[in-house]
């Protein structure tokens, strides 16, 4: 799916008129445009990072598992070493007596068959461990000693003479020795060795859990930064939306990043919501119409009344007097008739033109003769109020795009209020000038009426909010100005002091876009 | 040489304080006597004419439509009663209807919702805190049915021009009151008020007529002009709008009828004003 | 006709004191017209007139201020006020402040004369409506 470029507006010499989008079309390209993107979850991705994070910790469980089975292993094999070498040195222990005090040798030669026993029993593991050199030399000095005590007890069981037996004796004992010294020497060197390389296996599983440990850290800490930053970006983006919205900007949200989530169907769910509001805003600038079309009828009833009069006696007394009276009375009479009800028709046409009914039409419009006019049709209300108007324009305002239904909804209710809260014989001033940011023309409408406490202030362009009696007013007026000016990209503004009066300032940008447009 | 109409939440106290008054400035007392005649004219129980004054919510016996019915005909009683002038109008609900007549003093006598209570628990039976749930309910749906019917909230203190309280003023004293007020020249008739009157009597006369065949016909009189708006199908429209005409121009009083098919959008907005 | 009526009228709208004149001078009423509230004010200090006929809504000076200074100048004097801007709250303002009676308009020639004759009976004088060759008395 594609997104369809905002439509460009058409110019026909400098005479633009386009036909506001409705809202739901507005909403349905957003929706297309926020689907358009592949989705990337909120889900998926916390379920990746803990995915993630549970391999690491399995690999880390694995790698401990491992090295503690190795340490285990060596220790075992620490304590064969351990046991062969109290064994070896057991069987010099008796061959020591054996030679010292002539005991015999077979409890010698039973440790050293116990000795070899061990190393023979696990021989592949002792070479791996001891290595294929050293393994070899344990065997064979295992096997000398245990060759040279045999010797030994054979010549003691043979009996020879002395002096050959003493030889013999004297000769192996020599070799004993130095074969018993070398072995247990040999073995106390592996002993300790094996000793170092536990003790190394120990370090190194203890370094591998520290560093497993630290990657894991890392890790999470990582998986809940972007986690957390994607999330809080996009809640940081969606106050903001809420703020828009808020301020009666009813854009709807477009998209702003390369995949879409959750986050895309609160969008979405947003922009609907937009559309409803936009669409009930609607209802409410046409209700609040209908309140200002009745203001206006009650003045303007009120008003005919005068013409009516006129008309009424003109014509009774015509009927009374008619055959005493000359043709030059009756066509006086006649022209009054005739001319009061030209005024009487004038008197609601402009009613009439404010009430019609008109699909809203975004246009070029002179704000001068825009407000010259609401002034105009306010007339009756000013006249009863017994208020002064004064009106300024500056010349030479450029124009400016605008549904002119809509903003003299919004002057118009700026007046009303004004005349609300002037007293019999004040006056009211209102002028169209430019702003003071360039690019924009400033509409001011200045009572010098009560004024506005300065608590309420702030309120005031709250919906529903009213300082007028029960059935006077909505509340809405302000509030659906503020709407109508911020769909117009502009502003409005108050300033007021309780007692002095207040101003109100309407500014409104000076484009060729119309407003609608921009804003997509 | 003014009409006193007098309401009250509790019927009976209002009526004490009207006879009263009437004694005290010779007028005559129009109360609910009148609504016996309103009954024999148009073969109904007085009961229900009753009923469609005082009641909070349409009941199974009567539905709304009923209901308008009724208050159609006792509009079109009490205001030719008023025409006479000089009189002291209670218990009939005028104070929903006659408005904008400058020589009617409109009094609304108010009773302590607490003593209101405590005298409904004693002659019903009931608790006290009881009674006055049912009475606060009571109230709301009167309010309800009287805002939808006549567009007027009988509580808003803004609708009447005196409010006594007879938990602090006695009844002479409340009477006293009324009759000094009432003789203000801001009370007296002059041509507009009475101009007023007939136009209400007049389009409550045309309602009845019209209450029939087009109960949801709105009427508006105008020195002998009426106005008459009513709901309808577009095809109806002619034949209905000749139906009106002929019923409404045969009424004395009446010199011109104009009929509104639908709804006048202008007027509505206007009368969102009064 | 030997005691006319002294009839002051006062409206912004020339047309009602144009066709209102030979209306009420039919019934033997004198009448004098005045569009400018100021200039009406100015004679009603010159001249005690019997009765006062003024519209509420005028530029300046409007008809209620009219009304208090008439009852302050002369008690005797009728006012009628017409209005095009007939409220319950202007009528009843109008009618505490003294005045005889007040009119909506639009109204016929015939309501004016009538209320005219009643305050002619409260003045003690009387007037001949068939004299005047009006129907309906």
């Amino acid at each position: 799916m594609k997104v369809k470029s905002s439509p460009k507006n058409e110019t026909v010499s400098g005479m633009e008129v386009s036909v506001r989008p409705n809202p739901v079309e507005i909403e349905e390209k957003a929706r297309r445009a926020l689907m358009a993107r592949h989705r990337f979850s909120l889900k998926l991705q916390i379920s990746l990072g803990f995915f993630l994070v549970f391999l690491l910790a399995v690999g880390i469980a694995a790698v401990m598992v491992h090295s503690m089975y190795q340490v285990e292993h060596k220790l075992e094999f620490l304590e064969i070493i351990n046991d062969y070498v109290i064994e070896i040195q057991q069987a010099r222990r008796f061959e020591k007596n054996y030679f010292l005090y002539g005991t015999n040798l077979d409890d010698a030669l039973d440790n050293v068959y116990q000795a070899r026993d061990i190393i023979e029993r696990n021989p592949d593991e002792l070479k791996q461990i001891l290595g294929k050199d050293n393994h070899r030399m344990v065997v064979s000095n295992i096997a000398d000693y245990q060759r040279l005590l045999e010797q030994l007890e054979d010549a003691e069981r043979r009996q020879e003479n002395i002096l050959e037996h003493r030889r013999t004796r004297e000769k192996i004992e020599k070799e004993l020795r130095e074969k018993g010294h070398q072995m247990v020497s040999l073995s106390q060197g592996l002993m300790n060795r094996l000793r170092v390389s536990v003790s190394e296996t120990l370090l190194r599983s203890r370094m591998i859990h520290i560093y497993f440990l630290a990657l894991l850290l890392i890790m999470v800490v990582f998986n809940a930064y972007i986690l957390v930053s994607r999330i809080l970006r996009s809640i940081n983006r969606f106050t903001k939306y809420a703020q828009r919205i808020a301020s009666g900007d009813f854009t709807p949200i477009m998209p702003r990043r390369r995949f879409r989530d959750e986050f895309t169907d609160l969008a979405l769910a947003i922009n609907k919501m937009i559309q409803e509001l936009e669409q009930r805003e609607e209802g409410l600038i046409q209700l609040h119409k209908v309140r200002a079309v009745g203001t206006l009828t009650a003045g303007i009833a009120h008003e005919l009344n005068n013409p009516l009069n006129n008309i009424m006696l003109s014509a009774h007394m015509m009927l009374e007097d008619y055959n005493q009276m000359a043709d030059d009375d009756k066509k006086d009479i006649l022209n009054d008739i005739v001319s009061e009800t030209n005024r009487s028709r004038n008197i609601i046409s402009n009613l009439l033109d404010f009430a019609r009914q008109s699909s809203s039409q975004v246009e070029p419009l002179n704000l001068a003769s825009l407000i010259r006019d609401t002034i105009k049709l306010s007339a009756n209300q000013i006249k009863l109020a017994g208020i002064r108007v004064e009106f300024q324009a500056a010349d030479n305002l450029p124009q400016i795009h605008g549904d002119v239904q809509q903003l003299r909804q919004v002057f118009l209710n700026l007046i009303f209020n004004a005349i609300d809260a002037s007293k019999k014989g004040d006056k009211i001033q209102v002028f169209v000038i430019p702003a003071d940011e360039p690019d924009y023309v400033a509409v001011k409408v200045v009572d010098f009426g009560t004024g506005i406490p300065e608590h309420i202030l702030n309120s005031i362009f709250d919906p529903f909010f009213t300082t007028k009696g029960k059935g006077k007013g909505t509340g809405l007026g302000l509030s659906v100005s503020q709407g109508i000016i911020t769909k117009h990209g502009g502003r409005i503004k108050v300033s007021s002091r309780d007692g002095e009066g207040s101003t109100f300032t309407v500014t409104l940008p000076v484009t060729t876009i119309p407003a609608d447009l921009k804003s997509m | 040489m003014s009409i006193i109409n007098i309401s009250s939440d509790v019927y009976e106290e209002g009526r004490k304080i009207a006879q009263k008054t009437a004694e005290a400035m010779g007028y005559a007392y129009v109360g609910r006597e009148i609504l016996r005649g309103v009954a024999e004219k148009y073969h109904l129980s007085e009961t229900k004419l009753v009923d469609a004054i005082d009641k909070a919510a349409p009941t199974l016996r009567m539905s709304l439509k009923l209901r308008k019915q009724l208050m159609a005909y006792i509009q079109e009683a009490v205001l030719g009663e008023m025409l006479k002038d000089n009189i002291v109008c209670q218990g009939l609900a005028a104070h929903l209807y006659v408005l904008g007549v400058s020589h009617v003093l409109k009094v609304r006598i108010l009773i302590d919702p607490e003593e209101r209570a405590r005298n409904y628990a004693q002659t019903h039976n009931m608790s006290v805190k009881k009674a006055e749930k049912l009475l606060a309910r009571e109230k709301k749906l009167r309010q309800q049915w009287s805002f939808s019917e006549f567009r007027f909230d009988e509580t808003d203190p803004s609708k009447y021009d005196l409010m006594v309280s007879l938990s602090q003023i006695d009844p002479d004293e409340a009477v006293r009151i009324i009759t000094e007020t009432v003789c203000s020249r801001k009370f007296q008739p002059m041509n507009y008020s009475e101009k007023c009157l007939k136009d209400l009597e007049l389009a409550a006369r045309v309602r009845v007529l019209l209450m029939d065949k087009y109960p949801s016909s709105r009427v508006q009189a105008n020195g002998g002009n009426l106005i008459i708006e009513t709901l309808g199908l577009t095809r109806e429209k002619r034949k209905r709008e000749a139906a009106i005409k002929e019923l409404a121009e045969n009424i004395p009083g009446v010199n011109y009828v104009e009929v509104h098919f639908i709804h006048d959008f202008f007027r509505q907005a206007a009368e969102s004003f009064r | 006709m030997t005691d006319q009526l002294e009839v002051l009228l006062l409206d912004d709208e020339p047309i009602v004191g144009k066709r209102l004149k030979p209306a009420l001078a039919k019934i033997g009423c004198n009448v004098e017209v005045f569009e400018n509230p100021r200039a009406a004010l100015d004679r009603i200090s010159e001249k005690e007139f019997d009765i006062v006929v003024t519209d509420i809504r005028m530029d300046e000076i409007d008809g209620i201020q009219v009304l208090e200074h008439v009852t302050q100048k002369s008690p005797r004097t009728k006012v009628i006020m017409i209005t095009g801007y007939a409220m319950m709250s202007l009528a009843r303002e109008a009618m505490g402040k003294g005045a005889f009676d007040f009119i909506a308009k639009p109204f016929q020639p015939d309501d004016l004369r009538k209320v005219i004759a009643s305050a002619a009976k409260a003045l003690g004088s009387s007037i001949d409506f068939t004299a005047a060759g009006i129907d309906n008395a």
